[in-house]
């Protein structure tokens, strides 16, 4: 069973990188264009973004994630082009339709920041395993508890998305419509839904018994099996983002 | 000892309920993308932690579920955590206090979670894409208020209110219904004022 | 030595009336293995989550009476403390697996973090538990892509490599088809022989009678009778208890032959088979 997640195993430069750097990235580059202004900012840690994905060897992956935010920004740039309430200066009109400057600039800001976003994430999302992420992050400080609840999600839901498949055609063998009208399609919903769901839940008691049995409740210091990342690059990547940050802070309260 | 419905001390059976609700959301979701329903129903393991477990779980709940959601599938959902951990919590306190039990009280809650995920997602839509929600009919709507001139933040209230109350309604009558269909054993595992008695 | 020392144990669960334990009191010693046999709801997975600590802390409800496990009285300790002396295996191999680990080496290492166990001694640890169950070539694979027995078998590993003396089974092998059965019994065989103190909770008479050194007889939440497998399968009121003694011992008992030493009918075929050669002779 695969469980969920987007990484692909490229073996380059930046799988090395550990994930405390990765999200310090992801922090610099939401922090960086909201403090100084302007667009070349949001555009230039784009750029840099997209370097780093095709270093890793995985630009061609941002292109599904992209996509979901996709026809919403198209749609952002048309009803802002259109309604923008900052709207003075018409730049072309199409069918009738009046689209103005400021409103085009306002969601070009918007494209920028989102894109901009969406690739650094995308570079923590593409080249990290979620299980190095979480016991990242498990040693950053967050709960062990928590890091079992993160790790169990990405197993379980690809097993309840087989169950529902399984469930779905046998409850459609049996005459279960499920397409039509409204209510149809309404009434076929708890029949379906209920199944996997009872199933998911009267397991818990017995997964949290055998939990228990495994000393999931004792407060000794958690160790690891895996030794911790090491290398010159993971101590010092996060200090030189670090210091970007500041020196883009203290760089707007001097302006 | 009794726990108060707010101590952040989960018990391994509230730890173990998080994945499973988080995949009640994923299923939730799917099938209301494979039957075509217009509404996201995507949080209907969120708002039945809440009712049994609290408002704590609830909102942890929430939270990994965009988490997650984030990691492997859209990283906008990150932002929209905030959200999912309002309905969690809101949903978590009035089950607490004994307040959800009669089909008009769900549909009271289901317009609490509304008026709270409209409340938190509001200003996040804002500042991320001026103020759309990503719904069709939701931005349409926006675009015609906003075509008259009312402020931004009164187009965006309005486009999230409308596409959340009939969503959220629907997703705390489900959730309520699973929840009554639930044994007795299975939902006093996740209850905070169990105490061993001597015998 | 005293290995496990309980004492007038009652236990009620919530939302219940009946007492589901009714003041059990027995010994167990260091390295025996013991059955446990008894109709459903007789008390048998109550008193093994007893032994764990479960009964009570996980449950609540009501308990009474004193359970010692290795000097460690189960009532004042945590239930962490106690998975270091007792081990549990439950009968659904599917639940028993943690589910936030990619691979069977990692899952063996879930107990072993809990613990704090320290990096060096967590390898040495989990590859000789896996050689113990034989699942050595399943190291690197995903757990839930294992058979049921195999499954089973790394639920079993997993918390022998938490290192406890005491392992209690509760039906380990009914979800299991008869080979994954049978490599789940000549496991817990291995351990046994390994001075491991093993409960085994079962309903295939056969491996009872096969396995233990002494058998214990719940019925209703009571003992009925803890002794050898002989003593105890010789018994003519074993139905009133909902219990089939192993086949060996029917056909004896329907042929008349007893062990003329013990006056016990035997239970194992090589025991049967010796007596019924002596009673032709």
């Amino acid at each position: 069973m695969k469980a969920l997640s987007l990484y692909q195993d490229k073996g380059t430069f930046i799988h090395r990188v550990d994930s405390r750097s990765k999200l310090l990235y992801i922090l610099a580059a939401i922090l960086i264009p909201a403090v100084l202004h302007g667009f070349t900012v949001g555009l230039v840690l784009m750029a840099l973004s997209l370097f780093l994905l095709v270093v890793a060897k995985v630009i061609r992956k941002v292109i599904p994630l992209v996509g979901f935010s996709f026809l919403i920004l198209i749609s952002v740039v048309v009803i802002q082009g259109l309604f923008y309430p900052g709207n003075r200066h018409v730049w072309f009109a199409l069918g009738g339709l009046r689209f103005y400057q400021e409103g085009l600039v306002f969601s070009a800001g918007i494209c920028v920041r989102v894109l901009n976003i969406l690739c650094a994430v995308s570079i923590l999302v593409l080249t990290t395993r979620p299980s190095d992420l979480i016991e990242s992050l498990v040693r950053l400080g967050l709960s062990p508890h928590l890091g079992y609840v993160l790790s169990s999600v990405l197993q379980i839901i690809p097993q309840m998305t087989s169950t529902m498949e399984t469930i779905t055609d046998a409850q459609r063998s049996r005459g279960m419509e499920t397409e039509g009208s409204l209510l149809v399609r309404i009434k076929a919903f708890l029949p379906l839904i209920g199944p996997v769901v009872m199933n998911s839940l009267v397991n818990t008691r017995e997964r949290s018994l055998a939990l228990e049995v495994r000393a999931f409740s004792s407060r000794a210091k958690k160790t690891f099996l895996n030794p911790p990342p090491g290398g010159m690059v993971n101590q010092v990547l996060p200090i030189v983002l670090l210091l970007a940050m500041v020196a883009a802070v203290v760089w707007r309260v001097l302006q | 000892m009794k726990n108060s419905m707010w101590s952040l001390k989960l018990s391994t059976s509230a730890l173990v309920l998080i994945p499973a609700a988080v995949g009640i959301n994923y299923i939730g979701k799917l099938f209301a993308g494979l039957l075509k329903l217009p509404l996201w129903l995507d949080a209907i393991g969120t708002v039945l932690s809440a009712m049994l477990a609290g408002p704590v779980v609830g909102a942890l709940c929430g939270a990994i579920n965009n988490i997650i959601y984030g990691l492997t599938m859209d990283p906008i959902s990150f932002i929209y955590a905030l959200t999912s951990i309002g309905i969690g919590l809101a949903v978590g306190v009035m089950a607490q206090k004994g307040r959800i039990n009669s089909f008009t009280s769900v549909i009271v809650v289901g317009l609490v979670a509304a008026c709270v995920a409209t409340v938190i997602s509001t200003p996040i839509n804002i500042g991320f894409w001026g103020g759309q929600t990503g719904n069709v009919w939701g931005d349409l709507v926006y675009a015609a208020i906003i075509a008259h001139h009312f402020p931004v933040w009164i187009a965006s209230l309005v486009d999230e209110f409308i596409v959340d109350v009939p969503d959220k309604i629907a997703t705390v009558i489900v959730a309520y219904g699973i929840f009554k269909g639930l044994p007795q054993k299975l939902t006093i595992l996740f209850r905070h004022d169990n105490q061993t008695e001597q015998l | 030595m005293k290995k496990i020392v309980v004492e007038g144990l009652k236990y009620r669960y919530p939302l219940t009336q009946d007492l589901a334990l009714k003041g059990i009191s027995f010994e167990i010693e260091q390295g025996e293995f013991v059955g446990i046999i008894g109709q459903n709801l007789s008390g048998k997975s109550t008193l093994c989550q007893a032994l764990m600590g479960l009964v009570p802390h996980f449950y609540k409800g009501g308990y009474g009476g004193s359970v010692l496990v290795d000097g460690l009285n189960v009532e004042r300790s945590e239930i962490c403390e106690l998975a270091q002396k007792v081990g549990l295996v439950f009968q659904n191999p599917f639940t028993q697996v943690s589910g936030s680990k990619m691979t069977v080496f990692e899952e063996l290492a879930f107990g072993l973090e809990n613990l704090g166990v320290a990096r060096d001694q967590m390898k040495p640890r989990i590859e000789s538990a896996m050689a113990l169950l034989g699942i050595s070539r399943f190291s690197q694979r995903n757990p839930f892509d294992l058979s049921g027995g195999q499954m089973q078998r790394m639920a079993i590993a997993s918390v022998i490599a938490m290192e406890p003396e005491i392992i209690v089974l509760d039906e380990p092998t009914s979800q299991l088809d008869p080979q994954g059965s049978e490599e789940v019994f000549q496991a817990i065989q291995q351990l046994s022989k390994n001075g491991m103190t093993v409960i085994m909770v079962e309903h295939k008479i056969e491996k009872i009678a096969r396995y233990s050194d002494r058998v214990m007889l719940l019925h209703q939440g009571a003992i009925v009778d803890f002794d050898t497998p002989e003593r105890i399968f010789s018994r003519d009121d074993l139905a009133d208890y909902g219990i089939e003694a192993p086949v060996f011992a029917r056909v004896c008992r329907g042929l008349g032959i007893r062990n003329p030493a013990s006056g016990l009918y035997p239970m194992t075929l090589d025991d049967a088979y010796d007596q019924v050669v002596n009673w032709h002779e």
